[in-house]
């Protein structure tokens, strides 16, 4: 069983004293630049001089780029060719792949979209790791953020490793059962069939027993919550939000600007 | 006044025809160790929802009698305050975690937390319910890695630091390995000693047989049978009901049918087999 099931990392870092709606912030404010900002190279810039860095003053660089090359780096190399292929723009043809033109337009089309796709993807992981979730929800509700909302969220980022655990036990089981997981792609999808039901309805009968269970110990009381651990929040996280607002409204305005 | 109180208790699940439970009676005392027996869809799960406020107020469906803990009614209350006093755990520990807390400790303290408990007050009251329930040092792991018997511990202890008055069991053990019945067996008695009312259903006769004040048989939503854990365990009523049955208990009876079993009564435990066969 993993002894980790859910994406945070616990570290001393300045990043992990940040308070959690700065981070919540911080990922959106990325992911809207990224994709208002008129200046082509503003994405590309955008994990070469933040989101990396972070990840690094944050300590969490290691599983940053497992995360990366195992997931991020894939996903947007598939968008990339995607979009380089069956992107018809442009006119200055670079090479031809059969009948497909593949012009210099559509490449710098799609290298800008892949990389938007790897902001997105990268800033929320970078999140991930590093905010505590139950400080996020307990942070949220506080603000008021109704809290059957807030733990849809929560248990959402959970849910995701918690998945992929069960999927590993199921198969493991049907394997010890004579179920093959490792010949060809297409005759594993076909006997990974099995799975789909424990691993589907499954969930949904452990989703009324967890709600149960949440219940029986006050989740939707009507009470101020409190909370555990305290949870930071310096004038500086005022600061940072605020700064990152009016970089987002200075991002979309730039972009509306007739030119 | 008995501290539960059931009064003709009858309740269908939404969209169903036929009740679940029928026409339950039932008091308990205060500090009383009840255990409820029952084959599959007897209704056991929800006698337990009911005394613990889910029916009617997470279930709907149809209900008519009364349900009262500690002098409250339960339609007269909300599942917010009735939790306060009841709590409940169940089968699967796995699912009792909440699935938003990263350590052991801070999944105790959830409950504590939604209520509102202030921060200074939350740490010393999920150290001594740890205490309590022997966890201290699982504080730090995550619900996540631990073994069934601690998960259902820890799911034990997120019900115990809210000091309810009424503990309802719903078969905590039936997922367990020995190590892991044995551990919150423990736990349980030591609630119980402590006296904590509690409403526990089980399977495993021999436990009940050592612990249980009195043992209700349940069957087709009604009960079957009442009374002392010896009496309802042993009764031919059981057998011929399809219940399960201690192996001694059907051991000794066959005994009884060839004159090879001189007690009157018939045994439960492996111990009161022995004992009775020695005599023989
Ligand atoms: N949510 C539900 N909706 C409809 N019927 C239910 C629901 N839960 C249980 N039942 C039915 O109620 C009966 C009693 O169930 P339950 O109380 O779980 O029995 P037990 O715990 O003794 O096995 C069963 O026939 C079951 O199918
Ligand atoms: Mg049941």
């Amino acid at each position: 069983m993993h002894e980790r099931l859910s994406f945070y990392v616990k570290r001393n870092s300045v990043i992990h004293d940040l308070n959690p709606l700065t981070k919540v912030i911080l990922t959106l404010a990325l992911i809207l630049i990224a994709f208002t900002s008129p200046w082509y190279w503003t994405p590309h810039l955008l994990v070469l001089v933040a989101i990396i860095p972070l990840s690094f003053i944050g300590k969490v660089a290691p599983e940053f780029f497992r995360t990366a090359i195992r997931i991020i780096l894939p996903a947007a190399g598939f968008l990339f060719l995607m979009q380089a292929f069956f992107q018809p723009v442009g006119d200055t043809v670079i090479f031809k792949f059969y009948f497909l033109d593949v012009t210099q337009e559509s490449l710098m089309f799609a290298f800008r979209n892949a990389t938007r796709v790897i902001v997105m993807v990268s800033a929320f992981t970078f999140m991930l790791l590093t905010t505590h979730p139950s400080e996020l929800m307990s942070d949220l509700t506080r603000r008021g953020l109704p809290g059957q909302f807030a733990y849809v969220i929560i248990s959402t980022l959970q849910i995701l490793p918690q998945m992929q655990a069960k999927a590993q036990t199921i198969i493991s089981a049907q394997r010890s059962r004579g179920l093959d997981t490792e010949s060809s792609f297409l005759k594993r999808m076909g006997s990974l069939s099995p799975l789909i039901g424990p691993l589907v309805f499954g969930s949904l009968a452990e989703v009324e027993e967890r709600a149960i269970a949440i219940e029986a110990r006050g989740f939707t009381s009507k009470k101020v919550k409190t909370s555990l651990h305290e949870i930071p929040d310096h004038s500086s996280d005022k600061i940072i939000r605020w700064g990152l607002v009016i970089l987002v409204i200075l991002s979309i305005a730039l972009n509306l600007w007739p030119s | 006044m008995a501290f539960i109180n059931l009064q003709n208790v009858t309740y269908k699940y939404p969209l169903t025809k036929t009740p679940v439970l029928q026409n339950i009676n039932l008091q308990v005392n205060e500090g009383e160790f009840v255990a409820v027996i029952g084959p599959n869809g007897a209704g056991k799960s929800t006698l337990c929802y009911a005394l613990a406020g889910f029916v009617p107020h997470f279930f709907k469906g149809e209900i008519s009698g009364t349900i009262e803990v500690d002098g409250v009614e339960s339609s007269k209350s909300t599942l917010d305050e009735w939790v306060l006093n009841v709590g409940l755990a169940f089968q699967n520990p796995f699912n009792q975690i909440s699935g938003a807390k990263y350590t052991v400790f801070e999944e105790i303290a959830f409950g504590l937390e939604n209520n509102g408990v202030p921060r200074e007050e939350i740490r010393p009251r999920v150290e001594e319910a740890m205490k309590m329930t022997d966890i201290s040092n699982l504080a730090d792991r995550s619900p996540y890695s631990l073994s069934g018997g601690q998960q259902q511990r820890v799911a034990l202890t997120s019900i115990l630091v809210m000091k309810p008055k009424l503990l309802v069991l719903d078969e905590p053990t039936s997922q367990m390995d020995p190590i892991g019945t044995r551990e919150v067996f423990g736990v349980v008695r030591r609630m119980a000693e402590g006296g904590m009312t509690v409403v526990m259903v089980e399977h495993k006769m021999e436990w009940i047989a050592n612990f249980a004040d009195r043992v209700i048989a349940l069957k087709d939503g009604q009960i079957l049978l009442e009374g002392k854990p010896n009496e309802v365990l042993t009764s031919d009523v059981l057998a011929e009901n399809g219940f399960g049955i201690s192996r001694y208990t059907s051991t000794a009876r066959e005994a009884k049918k060839r004159g090879l079993w001189k007690k009157e009564n018939l045994p439960v435990t492996l111990d009161e087999a022995v004992e009775g066969f020695k005599l023989g």
